[in-house]
């Protein structure tokens, strides 16, 4: 089968020292939706400009629907859309207008130029503001925009770079469910970045963990919270400077799969927390490490990327900077 | 070929509507132009110390004033592309299915759409100060000709600053620096025979003089006996940017 994305062996050294990218494999199958999470600087966006033929890898071949990203990249440039993770549209001209210069550039028929605008501004739900200049438009607006450029070529892929980032709950909702709408009726495949774990726990079929320019781990949201293999008992202690061998001696539990520090924070992996966590609290009073509070989880995919690798992904942090970022990018248009 | 032109259509599409939206900087930039046809003019005219070959000294500036103003325009549009790189639209660009070229020489000449409507406005003014233009429609067009593609020209010149200038502040300080010797280096003012021997020198390498000679042989003095080496100079010149700017592209975007 030619699966819609392949990539092996991807390396990106930007300037010969700074390596963006170290070993990348991954396949998506066409019409899935497919999720590359991990924290800002972990290759995403270095992965997305090589995928959609803007840089040149160091090393490693990527491949789009079987044509190669390097050598045929003006045929794969004729089956994707890209929205970047910056503001993408003209502001000083209006929504209508935008869409007009897209399916110009794109060359699409005079004779379905006009119905497939208004299609997409539809699909979007942008008709009413269509003539309204982008300036005045909001972040969800101009971010539902953007996804309209790049539905109205009918791409075969998608690429998202951080589609909602800084959106507020309600306009990601809103954009994901336009891009589903629009994934089904035209048998598409989305590949989307983000380091937002509820978006890819939500909308993907297929999530990849990717962390220091590799794929730590790879599968549905679902696959990969099972390959925890247990759930979570999260330990806030008092003095994070306890002896480390107090975690071999709960590793040491029959009942107890893995253990993991994070800061002022343990968190124990069992296959039944309720039942494990008095064995665990037994230990650690015995080795004088006092614990604030207690709390268990089942997994979430933070945990997952917690645990391959090795950091928590923490979702808010950033956010407000986010939104700054954006909304100045939208004044000085 | 097709989807060459086509993308430079749009990018010339693009830039009018730009222009139907906001002309702001079209009449603020005209001020400056409009200062040197309607003062300096008069003024260093009626000291009769510049050899014009017969003509006013008015009439002898307006085609100098009105190509540094379009030339300006050009050159500072390099900033639209900083700005577009700093925000995501050059990368999207890139990912479409059309040719790096098309993209510098379709932006470069949309720059020309400014110029054309900047001269528009300084045209009639020049008209009303007195100033004297050869009456001839095919003139007329000509002249616009040359500062749309002479515009593309300039642009592509800004186009390859701002691919090594990543940031607007330093790409401002750059524009300065350039937009002002190209313009008193060239036959703008004072004819290139007044020069010292080395600005002659610069002044013959400096295509700002070239589009001067022949905006002015077509619009003031009717001697068309230079026009094709000009518009020779101005093709040559505009390749080179052309080619050179959509070289360097990749840049940009690294």
């Amino acid at each position: 089968m030619d699966y819609a994305i392949r990539v092996s062996g991807l390396i990106k050294v930007y300037e010969g020292k700074v390596k963006a990218l170290d070993g990348v494999y991954l396949s998506v199958e066409p019409g899935k939706i497919f999720a590359l999470l991990g924290p800002n600087g972990a290759g995403k966006t270095t992965l997305m400009r090589i995928l959609t033929t803007q840089i040149k890898p160091t090393s490693g071949e990527a491949y789009i629907f079987g044509l190669n990203v390097v050598r045929d990249g003006a045929r794969v440039r004729q089956l994707i859309s890209y929205v970047p993770q910056e503001m993408s549209v003209w502001t000083d001209i209006s929504g209508y207008e935008n869409l007009l210069i897209y399916a110009k550039i794109y060359g699409v028929p005079l004779s379905e130029r006009d119905r497939l605008i208004w299609d997409a501004l539809e699909s979007m739900g942008l008709s009413e503001f269509a003539n309204n200049l982008v300036r005045t438009y909001s972040g969800g607006m101009i971010r539902r925009l953007e996804c309209a450029c790049a539905l109205l070529t009918k791409p075969k892929i998608l690429f998202l770079d951080e589609p909602t980032i800084g959106l507020d709950p309600s306009a990601r909702r809103a954009v994901w469910e336009r891009l589903k709408a629009f994934m089904k009726d035209y048998d598409a495949t989305i590949f989307f970045n983000t380091h937002y774990m509820d978006e890819a726990d939500l909308y993907s079929d297929e999530t990849a963990i990717i962390n220091r320019g590799r794929i730590v781990a790879s599968g549905t949201p679902e696959s990969l919270k099972r390959s925890l293999r247990g759930e979570i008992i999260s330990l806030e202690v008092e003095d994070s400077s306890f002896d480390l061998r107090v975690l071999e001696a709960i590793k040491g539990l029959d009942v107890i799969s893995d253990v993991i520090v994070s800061g002022d924070e343990i968190s124990v992996v069992a296959q039944d927390a309720e039942a494990s966590l008095p064995r665990v609290m037994e230990i650690l009073r015995s080795n004088n490490v006092l614990v604030k509070r207690a709390s268990i989880t089942k997994p979430t995919l933070d945990d997952v990327f917690l645990k391959y690798a090795g950091v928590r992904l923490e979702p808010s942090a950033g956010r407000i900077s986010e939104v700054r970022q954006v909304r100045r990018m939208i004044g000085r248009g | 070929m097709e989807g060459f032109i086509r993308n430079m259509l749009a990018m010339i599409e693009l830039e009018m509507r730009r222009l139907k939206h906001d002309r702001t900087e079209l009449y603020s930039r005209a001020i400056q132009p409009i200062l040197w046809i309607a003062v300096f003019g008069p003024i260093m005219g009626s000291v009769r110390a510049i050899p014009t070959g017969g003509i006013p000294y008015t009439d002898y500036i307006t085609p100098g004033a009105l190509i540094q103003s379009t030339t300006f325009i050009s050159i500072f549009y390099g900033l639209t592309i900083v700005w577009e790189r700093e925000s995501g639209i050059l990368k999207r660009l890139l990912v479409a299915p059309v040719s790096r070229y098309s993209i510098v020489i379709g932006r470069a000449l949309a720059s020309g759409v400014r110029a054309i409507f900047q001269a528009l406005i300084i045209i009639p003014v020049a008209l009303l100060m007195g100033v004297r233009f050869v009456p001839s429609v095919p003139n007329f067009i000509l002249a616009l000709l040359i500062i749309f593609l002479s515009s593309g020209g300039f642009a592509a010149i800004s186009i390859l600053v701002a691919s090594f200038m990543k940031t607007r502040e330093r790409f401002m300080g750059i524009g300065q620096a350039l937009t002002m010797p190209l313009f008193f280096a060239s036959n703008a003012l004072y004819p290139v025979s007044m020069m010292p021997e080395i600005m002659r020198w610069i002044a013959f390498f400096n295509p700002m003089s070239y589009v001067v000679d022949a905006v002015r042989s077509l619009m003031i003095t009717g001697n068309l006996s230079s026009l094709l080496t000009d518009l020779a100079a101005i093709m040559l010149f505009d390749a080179v940017m052309f080619i050179v700017a959509s070289i360097n592209f990749r840049r940009i975007i690294e």
